[in-house]
Formats: C-alpha cells, structure tokens, sequence
C-alpha cells in the first residue's frame, strides 16, 4: 500500500458580497463587475488537502470548473502549496445546476489519476447547497463524509469527526472517499513565501504557468455535452424576488446625549423579561 | 393557430402523484423537522390529489409509524435492521434508492429536512436518479409552469403541477423559486423549524408496510465509531433568548469584555461576533455569526460596532428584534435593524448596562410607594 497519496481539491471562485461592486440595486449580482474570491468555506478544504500531504504525503491537485478567470483561485491554491491545478471551462457549462455540476467535476477527476482523497469545501457562498460534493461521490461511487470538522488517517482509513446537530461523531471510512470539510475545521495557513514567490515566476511566463495549470474543456475530458450546462440541469431558477427590507424601517436615535438615546429606545421597546433578576 | 396552441401544449412528466417524506429519527424519537415536512408534504399531497407516505428508517422504530400517520401520512414505508439505528450515508441511500427505484411510475415528490443528515443524503438519491433537488428551502407549492425557452426546444410546453421549490438565495437577499418539472421524482431539502406541522389525529387512518433491505459490501466502507451529544456548550448561539454581537467597530480586542458585560445583564445570553474580528483573533470561530458561521434566530439581538455586511446578515436577520450600535449613520445594519443607536459603543454599552443594572430597581421602588 503506497503511503503518498494521490489527493483533490475542488474548488469555486465566487463574487465578493461584502464589496460593493457588481452588486445591482436589486440584490442580484453582475458576475463580470462584481469583486472575485475563493469560496470562503474552500480555505478549509483546502487546508485539509495540505495537511495531509504535509502530514501523510501525497500530491494535490485543485480541480475548478469557470471562466478563464478563475484561474485566479488556482493560482492562489498553488501559492499556498498545491503541485498542479485544473481548470474546466466551457461555454457549454453555462447555466449548470448542481447535478450538472457535479457531472462535469467527477469527469475530470475520471480524466486524472485515481483519486485517493477528494475534498470539497461545505457549500459555496453563492449556491449555498452543499450538493456537489455528495452528488461528486454517488457518481463515483464514493464513501463520504461531510461536515468534516477533524480527522487523521490510520492503516489506510479516515477517521473523521463530524458535526452533527447538538453534538458530533466519529467515523472510520475507507479511502477512497469525499470529505467535505466544516468551517470549524482549522483555518487556512498562510501562503509559503517559496509558493508565493513561483506564482510570480509563473505569471511572468505564459509557458511555465501551462505545465502547473492546465485548462481543459468537455470534449478534453470526455464529457457529454447533454449532461452539462443548461440541457443537462433537472432545475432552473424560474423567478427571483427581492425579500423586502428585514425589520422594514429602521428607528434610530442620534444626535442627542447618551443617557437620552438609551432610555427614549426603552419607551419603546421592552425586553425586561430576559434581564437578570 | 400553430405557435399559440404549441405553447399550450401540457406535458405530463410520468408520476404516481405520490408525495414521499423521509424521516429522521433518532434514539426511538422521531426528529421535529419529520413532523413539519408531513405538515408541508399533506399540502402538496393534497394540491396533487395524491397519497402522502413516509419512510421510516431505523432498529425497532416500528412505533413511530403510528406518530408520523397521526402528523398526516398515508403510507409509511418501514426499513428495520440494525444496521439503520443510527444515520450512515451507504446504508440509507441503499435502502431509499431501492426502494425508489421499485416503482413503476417514479413518485412526484421526495423531502428530506435540510439537516446535517438530509443534506448528506438527499445529494446521493438525486445524483442517483439524475434528477433536480432544491436545497434549503423556505416554502413549498404546486403550481404550473410554462416553459418557453427556446434554447432547449424538448422542454418547451406547460407543465402542471409542478413542485415549487422557494429558497433564498444570495445571502437571503432575494427568494428564488426553483423548478424542476421534467424528472420526477423533484426533490427538495426543507429547513428545520419553517413549516407548520399538523395537529396529531390519532383516527387518521393509515398503512404500514415493510420495504426491503438488501445492503451490499460496499454499503459497509463507513463505519460510526461513536456520537457524543454535548450538553453543555459554552458558547449555546443558536439557543440563547438575547445575543451581544462585537464587530470591528470595537476598536481593539479588548472591547469583547464590554460585550460580554452587556451579554451578562441577561438569563440566557451569548456572545458572538462577525466574520473579521474572528478573522484577526479577537475572539474563538466558536462565536461567529453569519454565513461562514452560525445562523441564529435569537429574541434580542445587539449588534455594536458590526456594519451589517451581508454575511452577517444571512446569520442574524430573523431575529425577533435587531438592536444596532454603530457611529457609522450609514452603516448597512441600520437597514435591517429595528432599533438603531448612532453614537460611540463605549459610551453606549456602559448605559445599557447602566440600565438594565438599575432596571430591576424600579419594582422595589413601586412597592415602596
């Protein structure tokens, strides 16, 4: 049994909600102006991918499926100590549910080497589901475990933490497996400064960036084209509506003392009942 | 005539109008968002003039079915085997994709609750069949819906009877209705404590029928070492009747004991925190609220020196009453706040303690007079 294990993580760039820009007036957001970022909730699955090269030894490569611009994210997985990372892109991709999604992403993975470990980020800040990972591991017929908060890996099997509601477990599964980790899982340490400084390298040569990240398209993975994008999603998002200002209109007290401000908001609202007697 | 009675043309995608809930259970009781999706599920069952049944998964659960019939189902599907006393991923999706695929005509509709055990295993069955699952959703409804887009001319027509499935999206900033009318079953995950459940009817009649369970080696790569339940957590977030929120606007870190001072004028209370503070160490990820961190839905929630970004947002807006402490007036939290104070949070939490300290006082002085 080889002790190096062949290890992925997969990945999303989203658009920066706290920045204010490509945000339209009417909550939806304009993807091309908004302010992009990696999937916040990636930081730890990516984190659990280092650690186990760091720890048990392996490779890992970061698989993303986007524009060309995602590529971003790749670049940043590399600084942080990823040997090579995959970007899908396609036009054919486009409006692709989470069961096209995750088609699309367990094909690339069956185009690269056996996996060993998958991992996946818990949902992504803009889709919100935490569906692909899982619907990753049915299509490859998969153990998993999400809401990966810890684990170690002993005689070639996780055993894996995971939160549950009022508590948590402990699981031991066999590798290979999916594991989506929990934003409880440790944070993501920062960039090596030998990473850091061979993205520079890499951005200054068109030609080296190619050997550490490599773009393909479906037909480069063999994917079918009905199952992806628009034709291959069971859903689509038929009307969106704003949700109205939560709390409507705000009462604010300003400009006065203090000891004014306080006890006017306390004409108004009582909440005594909860203060300690 | 020809493009205005194409249009109408109604596609009925195969179903056996059968509305399907899948329990949780566990140590012998049946889970609270079980009950809701029967409440959400008789609806739907009804609109389709369809049965409603529920699988019941579990060692020596039989029991149950008697509740889960009272709480509005037809039909409950019982899976008993020791190898499904507690939740594991392999073991369920075997037992729920068999018995799915047992049908002759699939069911319309499948809910799981939007738990760390439905989102586990909803994904799979859906995966599985290759069919549309909405996650987290907020409301549900049986509607029709025409479908007129050109870029994929199979699908066009009007489809009735269609699962809406409507949940936020974009940090709760907008409400998608999402649909998936061409596959059945549609699935959709419900979030815990939204939908209303039924009043018990112990003289609703229903059937109990035993459905098969055939595990498979590899149903077995998983293994549950052990589940702890913790009683006593010290930072209870989601349970907590008044939360005391810190953001950058505290300053400096120190500007937590503040917080907790204000926290611990009430009974039931906990300190949390935005995303950024949490960031640079200020205070434990246990504390965080927001998208990244934990949803809470508190009585009374205080939110000093925090902007009210987004993420914050999606973790606090349904509390029962928002009160925002910034000297920013511009601040987005002034937005969705009920209650704003626009002034120094030194300044202002000192008086809040001041108050709620010298609040309890007023009783004695009336009995006084």
């Amino acid at each position: 049994m080889s002790n190096t294990f062949n290890i992925f993580v997969l990945m999303k760039q989203v658009p920066d909600q706290s920045a204010k820009a490509g945000i339209n007036p009417d909550g939806t957001i304009d993807r091309a102006r908004a302010k992009r970022m990696l999937n916040p909730f990636d930081r730890y699955s990516l984190q659990a991918a280092l650690h186990v090269k760091k720890t048990y030894g392996g490779k890992v490569t970061a698989i993303t499926m986007g524009p060309p611009a995602a590529q971003e994210i790749l670049l940043e997985a590399l600084e942080h100590g990823v040997d090579i990372g995959y970007l899908l892109s396609d036009k054919r991709l486009a409006a692709s549910d989470t069961l096209a999604t995750a088609y699309a992403l367990h094909k690339v993975i069956l185009h690269l080497e056996k996996p060993d470990l998958i991992f996946c980020g818990l949902q992504t800040t803009d889709g919100d589901t935490a569906q692909v990972g899982p619907q990753i591991a049915e299509r490859l017929n998969l153990p998993q475990v999400t809401y990966c908060e810890d684990f170690r890996i002993e005689n070639n099997k996780v055993i894996a933490k995971r939160v549950v509601e009022g508590g948590y477990e402990w699981t031991k599964i066999d590798i290979p497996a999916l594991i989506t980790v929990a934003n409880s899982y440790h944070p993501l340490e920062y960039k090596s400064l030998r990473g850091a400084k061979m993205v520079q390298d890499l951005l200054r040569d068109e030609n080296e960036k190619s050997k550490y990240i490599k773009t393909v398209n479906l037909d480069d993975i063999g994917a079918d084209p009905i199952k992806c994008g628009l034709k291959g999603s069971p859903t689509i998002v038929a009307r969106t509506d704003k949700v109205s200002e939560i709390g409507g209109s705000c009462k604010t007290f300003q400009g006065k003392p203090v000891n004014e401000m306080v006890s006017e908001l306390f004409k108004d609202i009582n909440i005594s009942e909860f203060v300690k007697k | 005539m020809g493009e205005e009675s194409q249009k109408q043309k109604e596609i009925i995608t195969p179903s056996n109008k059968e509305v399907i809930v899948v329990c949780e259970q566990e140590k012998g009781e049946v889970k609270p968002v079980t009950i809701e999706l029967l409440g959400a599920g008789r609806d739907l069952a009804n609109k389709l003039q369809g049965v409603l049944s529920c699988i019941l998964m579990g060692h020596n659960v039989g029991e149950l079915a008697k509740k889960l019939i009272a709480h509005g189902a037809d039909i409950v599907y019982l899976a008993d085997n020791v190898e499904l006393k507690n939740y594991k991923t392999l073991p369920y999706r075997r037992v729920v994709v068999d018995f799915l695929s047992s049908f002759t005509l699939p069911p319309h509709i499948v809910l799981l609750g939007s738990t760390t055990t439905g989102r586990d295993l909803a994904p799979r069955i859906a995966a599985h069949f290759e069919t549309g699952l909405t996650a987290d959703c907020t409301e549900l409804d049986i509607g029709p819906y025409e479908h007129t887009n050109k870029m994929d001319p199979d699908k066009v027509g009007l489809y009735p009877g269609c699962l809406y499935a409507i949940r936020p999206s974009f940090g709760e900033s907008l409400k998608a209705r999402i649909l998936g009318p061409w596959k059945n079953p549609q699935m959709a995950t419900v979030r815990p404590g939204i939908m209303l459940p039924l009043q018990a009817n112990y003289n609703h009649k229903g059937e109990i029928r035993n459905i098969p369970v055939d595990l498979k080696p590899e149903d077995y790569r998983l293994e549950l070492i052990e589940v702890v339940h913790e009683i006593n957590k010290s930072v209870n977030l989601t349970e907590a009747d008044v939360i005391v929120s810190g953001g950058f606007g505290l300053g400096k870190q120190e500007g937590f004991s503040l917080i907790k001072g204000l926290a611990d004028c009430f009974q039931n209370s906990a300190v949390g925190a935005s995303r950024k503070v949490v960031d640079i160490g200020w205070i434990p990820y246990q504390h965080q609220v927001g998208q990244t961190g934990k949803t809470v839905r508190p009585k009374v929630y205080f939110a000093c020196g925090i902007s009210g970004a987004i993420q914050h947002r999606v973790g606090m807006s349904k509390s029962g009453l928002i009160i925002a402490i910034n000297k920013d007036p511009e601040a987005p939290i002034f937005k969705f706040a009920h209650y704003g104070i626009v002034g120094d949070l030194y300044q202002v939490i000192p008086e809040l303690i001041n108050y709620f300290k010298s609040n309890s006082l007023p009783v004695k002085e009336k009995a006084i007079a």
